[in-house]
Parts: structure tokens; sequence; C-alpha cells
């Protein structure tokens, strides 16, 4: 992973795709990579520490040692081991989730535009939300977490088996095109049940806003593990990244078995999107944005590409998150609300100025 | 100006023609109009005209019924709409009368009842967009169709169009709710009815002060659970805040003066520690108190709140939506607040009682 691509300032039009595996991006060079990644480690770390000390209650670092220790036994200690560190955990989780989910979509669909969304698996798990809302009358968080997790897998499994018929067989066009449509049908059903159901629309408002304060210990480990198991899948995934994003043509002479590598991916992205998104809500933006920011500062190889958005993604969540509890105090902004605003004029940023790779 | 639009729909047709049958009078010949019967009240900074007491009375929402009901109108009511609650148990039989659907018409089912009065409890339906479909249009827009329009003063929009963001504090109080009763005694020519149910809420609002004075006042906090962990609570403006008072207590959260709901941190909630939460629970014709149980188990069972002064001392209470509303339950929601605030002194069922013995 030597950089031998000629110098050239970062901000000029990106490169072009061909030049992928070679380096390009802020750092250049295996070390310079290593130690940015390292500081980038130790700035999550930093973030999660604010994440559990910041906030409305005064918390110190002994509280935060008393509620880690044993029972605890004042409000603010209380609060450290209900209410801080399962968001906390939540926010860690579902950003690398959400991130990497991102940045592997982007990957197999060679779509710079793609999200962790782009398979139906948020429109999925909102159904599935509404339906259990509705029809079970399942009002609290950790009911809605199967459902979600659920309504995102059978969307997944859809969208694909829908994008697999024909020639070729999955294409990303294809399963965009599939991903897209079936999202909006999926929509346009839960809109029709919300809409019907003033109660419902309520509950729905906060639901898709996606927030951190949704998940308690229980419904945490019950998806730790399946978003850890997305993770090491997809970095087993990095090579053939790289391979596709070189055209399935080329990819393919590279000995690349197209069909399996989209298959396992999308295998990925359904553990990893939807466990977020069954943790805390569909939030926008991290899982777009996210691997753009990667690959600014790492170049485009998928080994650094994902290493840095499994870091820096749940930084940026944290980051919201806090943002959002100490902003309006004492009210507070959901973080999906927080992710929406930073996320937005970023992304228009990226599209105008086509620092993206792909295409 | 006309009122006979060119494109009034069929459905008004009928009523127009019949309010233009009876008098040509529109509202600003009021002036040039010698017939006694006109008769003009201002509502919100609008002029409400009639030239005889309304016959077609569309209600919207729990107080708006139940005022028309106290007022003696039951039939008068073409239509009721949105209950929150069940009804006192002294309208019950009136509103078993009267047509009801759980869900505000849109602007043409509306139309379509062919009312000549909309008498509405909030002031959401009344708002220029019309959120989701839930809007009549604005008021101004239903007196072009000849059909005049009132929304209880204690939630006046600064605007016609606009919602609770533009609410003027100042009229945030029990004795806007008597002013709106005499003037729609006035305008429905039944001002002895008016004047008695003033005088029966008078009489036991006062009892209820008398019976609290000199007694401590213990914070209240009405809490609203909503999906995604976190809380909303009534600010200042929610008229909550006049029925906390008269009741003898004070709003934990009477700062925030923003909007009536205001989304805050749970933290923040444990940080404020209120003498006492109680629900704000709603909304389907069918609810009693004792449908809040589940609300109240849901705060009780949280472990980040078993520190809170309200959860240890079993003063998390199941409290009514319909109850904390401007109208005429107002006597009947402060009597019951009052009684969980100061259980010594005031008993639910009976107003003057004795406060022997008590601090």
């Amino acid at each position: 992973m030597a950089a031998t691509a000629p110098e050239r300032p970062s901000d000029v039009p990106s490169a072009p795709a061909r030049a992928v595996v070679a380096g390009s991006g802020l750092l250049r060079g295996g070390w310079t990579r290593m130690l940015g990644l390292a500081v980038a480690v130790a700035l999550l770390v930093a973030v999660t520490l604010g994440s559990v000390l910041l906030g409305t209650l005064p918390v110190g670092l002994s509280d935060v040692v008393g509620a880690l220790t044993g029972p605890p036994d004042s409000d603010v200690e209380r609060a450290v081991r209900y209410i801080r560190i399962p968001r906390t955990a939540t926010g860690l989780l579902a950003g690398t989730a959400l991130g990497v989910a991102g940045a592997v979509m982007q990957g197999l669909t060679r779509n710079p535009l793609a999200g962790p969304g782009v398979l139906g698996v948020n429109a999925g798990a909102a159904l599935a939300v509404v339906l259990a809302m509705v029809g079970l009358g399942i009002t609290t968080a950790a009911g809605y977490v199967w459902f979600a997790f659920a309504g995102a897998a059978v969307a997944a499994v859809f969208v694909y088996l829908l994008g697999s018929l024909g020639l070729g067989g999955a294409t990303p066009v294809k399963l965009a095109l599939a991903g897209s449509a079936f999202t909006a049908l999926l929509g346009a059903i839960t809109t029709m049940i919300t809409l019907r159901d003033a109660s419902t629309m309520d509950d729905f408002r906060y639901w898709v806003v996606g927030s951190l304060t949704r998940s308690d210990g229980e419904a945490l480990t019950a998806v730790a593990p399946l978003i850890a198991v997305g993770v090491v899948v997809a970095a087993g995934l990095t090579r053939a990244l790289n391979a596709l994003a070189l055209g399935d043509d080329l990819a393919r002479s590279l000995g690349t078995r197209l069909w399996i590598d989209r298959t396992v991916g999308a295998l990925a992205v359904v553990l990893l999107a939807g466990g977020a998104t069954a943790i805390a809500g569909p939030i926008g933006f991290i899982g777009l944005v996210v691997p753009h920011v990667a690959r600014m500062v790492a170049g485009p190889d998928y080994r650094w590409v994902l290493a840095w958005t499994a870091v820096l993604a749940p930084t940026l969540l944290l980051v919201a998150d806090v943002l959002g509890r100490v902003l309006v105090r004492p009210e507070q902004l959901q973080v999906g609300i927080i992710t929406g605003l930073a996320g937005a004029p970023f992304f228009l940023y990226l599209v105008r100025n086509r620092k993206v790779v792909g295409t | 100006m006309g009122r006979f639009k060119p494109k009034t729909s069929l459905a008004v047709f009928p009523v127009v023609l019949a309010l233009l049958v009876v008098s040509a009078c529109a509202a600003d010949e009021k002036e040039t109009s010698a017939s006694t019967d006109v008769v003009t009240v201002e509502n919100c900074g609008i002029d409400v005209t009639v030239e005889k007491p309304p016959e077609r009375v569309y209600a919207a929402y729990q107080p708006a019924i139940e005022i028309a009901h106290a007022l003696g109108i039951s039939d008068r009511l073409i239509e009721t709409a949105f209950l929150d609650s069940q009804v006192l148990p002294e309208y019950a039989d009136a509103q078993d009368q009267v047509t009801y659907v759980e869900q505000l018409p849109t602007r043409e089912a509306l139309l379509a009842t062919e009312p000549d009065f909309v008498l509405s409890g909030y002031n959401n339906v009344f708002t220029e967009d019309g959120a989701g479909d839930e809007s009549f249009g604005t008021r101004a827009s239903l007196a072009d169709l000849g059909i005049q329009s009132w929304i209880l003063s204690p939630l006046c929009p600064s605007a016609d169009g606009l919602s609770d963001e533009a609410i003027d504090p100042a009229t945030v109080s029990v004795e806007t709710i008597y002013d709106d009763l005499r003037d729609l005694g006035v305008l429905f020519d039944v001002e002895d009815r008016a004047e008695e149910v003033i005088a029966d809420q008078q009489q036991r609002i006062a009892a209820v002060e008398q019976a609290v004075a000199g007694a401590d006042r213990p914070s209240v906090a009405i809490v609203l659970l909503d999906e995604g962990g976190g809380i909303r609570v009534a600010g200042g403006i929610d008229f909550g805040t006049q029925i906390i008072e008269h009741a003898g207590g004070v709003n934990a959260f009477a700062d925030l003066v923003e909007r009536r709901h205001v989304e805050i941190d749970l933290e923040e909630l444990i940080r404020r520690d209120p003498d006492v939460i109680v629900t704000s629970t709603c909304c389907d014709a069918s609810y009693t108190r004792e449908d809040g149980a589940a609300e109240v188990q849901t705060i009780l069972q949280n472990p980040a709140l078993a520190g809170m002064s309200a959860v240890r001392d079993g003063a998390v209470h199941p409290f009514l939506f319909a109850d904390r509303a401007a109208g005429v339950r107002i006597a009947h929601a402060i009597e019951l607040l009052a009684s969980l605030l100061h259980p010594d002194a005031v008993t639910p069922s009976q107003e003057g009682t004795s406060q022997d013995g008590t601090a």
C-alpha cells in the first residue's frame, strides 16, 4: 500500500476511479494512515467518555466508577448506568453499523449516493414498527427492536431477489432501482397506516427521527452480536469491494465471483443497518456521508475506508447526540435531527465537488 | 366581498343558499344592518357574527364537545369529533345522542356536514397549510363560506392560521374560559345557562382554593412518554399549569413557555425532581384514568428514575390529557388534582371540605 500516486493537492477534482487502489486522500502511506487512525481512535475514546460525562446532570468520573462497580445509589449514578451508558453504547453500535453498512453499500453498488437504506432496510423496519404499534399495540421501545430488525431483513431480501431477476443477476443499477421502488411502496403503506391513526402517528413521528435514548441494556446486548458479525463480514469483503470498484468486467477477470460477494455484502448490510435501525431508528446521513469522509482522508482503498468509517461514524454520531443534549437545554433535540442538519449541507458539498469515488 | 365564491363546492351550496335566503347580511354590512338579532362577539381577534343562533354546530375535540353539552345546545350538534377520553358523566347521555367520529374530518368532510358554526377545542384545525389532512382551513376561509368558527380563547394564536407556537400566555387563564362561555352564551342565545355553568365552575374552584390555601405547594410535572425514550412535559403556556396552580401546586416546568409541550432529556426530569408526576393519558373516547396505569408503571419501573421523590413517595398518578384542557372540565380537573396533591384537604367526590388538622 505504498503511496505511489503523484502528489497532488487534495482539493483537485477527484482522481479517476481507476487509480482506486493506489493512494490518494489526505493521508498517504501506511504509517501515516496508521498513525492517523490511532489519533482517530483516541478521539473516539475521548468522545465516548464525553458522551458519558456531558449532559443535564453533572457527572464526575467517580460517579461513572460508582455506577460501574456496584448497584447505583444516587440519582447521578443511576442516570449514568441507565441513561448515559446505554445511550453511549447505542451511539457506538449504531454509528459503527450505519457507517460500515454505508461503505459496503457504496462499494457493492458502485453508487456514491448509496446509503444503508438503499436495500429498503429503513423502509422495511419502519413499516414493521408501525404494524407492531397498530396491530399489536406495542408501545415500549424495546418491544420494537425485533420488529424493526425483521422488517429490515425481509425488505432487504425482497429487494435483493427483485434486483436479481433477469439478465446479469443483481447488478448495482437493478438493486438500486428495486430498492427505490420497494422503499416507495413501503413508505406509502406506512403513511397510509399512520395517517389513519393519530396516536400511532405521534409515536411514529418520534421513532422515524432516530434517537439513542430508545434502547435499554437488554435490547443492546441482543443486537450487539448481530452488528459485530456484520462488521466482521464487511471486513472480510474489502478486497472484493476494491475489485468491484474497477467495474464488473475487470472484477470478474480478477477472479472475483460477483454474485457471492454481492450476496455476502447484502447480508452484512442487513445485519448492520437492520441492527442499527432496530436500536436507534432510521438515523440519516451517517451511513451516507462518513464513508466519503473516510475516502477524503485515507483514499479509496476499501481496507482503509472501512477502518476509518468504523471509527469516524460512531465519533460523529456521539458528537451529534451530545450536541442535541447541550445546545437547547433544558430541551433536547433527537440525534437524527442533528445528523440531518449537519449531514445535509455536507452531502451537498460532496455532490458539488464530486469528491466521490466510483460511477 | 361576496362569500359566494365560484369555486364553492356543491356540498356547501345549500348552506350558502339558505343563509342568503335568510338574510343577505354579510360581515362587512353589519354596521348598516338595523336588525337587533345580529350578534357580533370577538374571538381570538376575529369578529364572529351571527344573525341568529347557529343551528348546525360542528364540535371538534373534547373541550368543544363538552362545552356544547354544558351550554345545553347538544341538539344543535351535527357531528362531534376526536374525544381524548370519556366525556364527564353529566354529559354522557347527551353525547350518546349525537354523531361521533374518532378522527377529525378533512375540510371536505367537514363542509359535507353543512355546518354553520365550527367550535374547536384546539387551534390546530384552522392552520394555514393544513397540517396533514387535519386542517379545516383558516377561519377566514370558512367565514367566506358563511361558516363562523370559535377557538377556545386560552389557545388563541396571535393570528388566523397559526397554531400553538403563537399562543399569548396572558390569555391562558380560567377567566378567559368564563369569557368564552359568556360570549358563546350570547351567540347561542343561552346566556342564562352560560352564567349557571360559570357560577358552578367558580364556586367549585373557589372551594378547592380555600381548602388548599396555606398548604405547601408541591411541584408537579405533567409527563408525556414518547417513543424513543424521550419525554415531553407540559410547559408554562399549557393550560395544565393553570389546573396545577388552582389545585395548590406549581408546574415544575412552568419556565418553559416556547410551546405547550416541550421535549426534554429524561435527566432534566431527574434534575428538577418534581414532588408529583402525572401522566397525560390520551386519546380515545373510551379512556378513563384507569387507562393511565400502564404509563404509571412505565415510569415506576424505569431504573433511572428510581431515586426520584415522586417515585419513592408513590406520587406518580394516572391523569387524563382531557383533565388539563381549557373547557368545562376545569372544576372537575382541579378538584381531582387537588385531591392528589392534598389528599388530606380535598377529596375528589366532594369539594367543600374542612381542612382540620392539615398543615
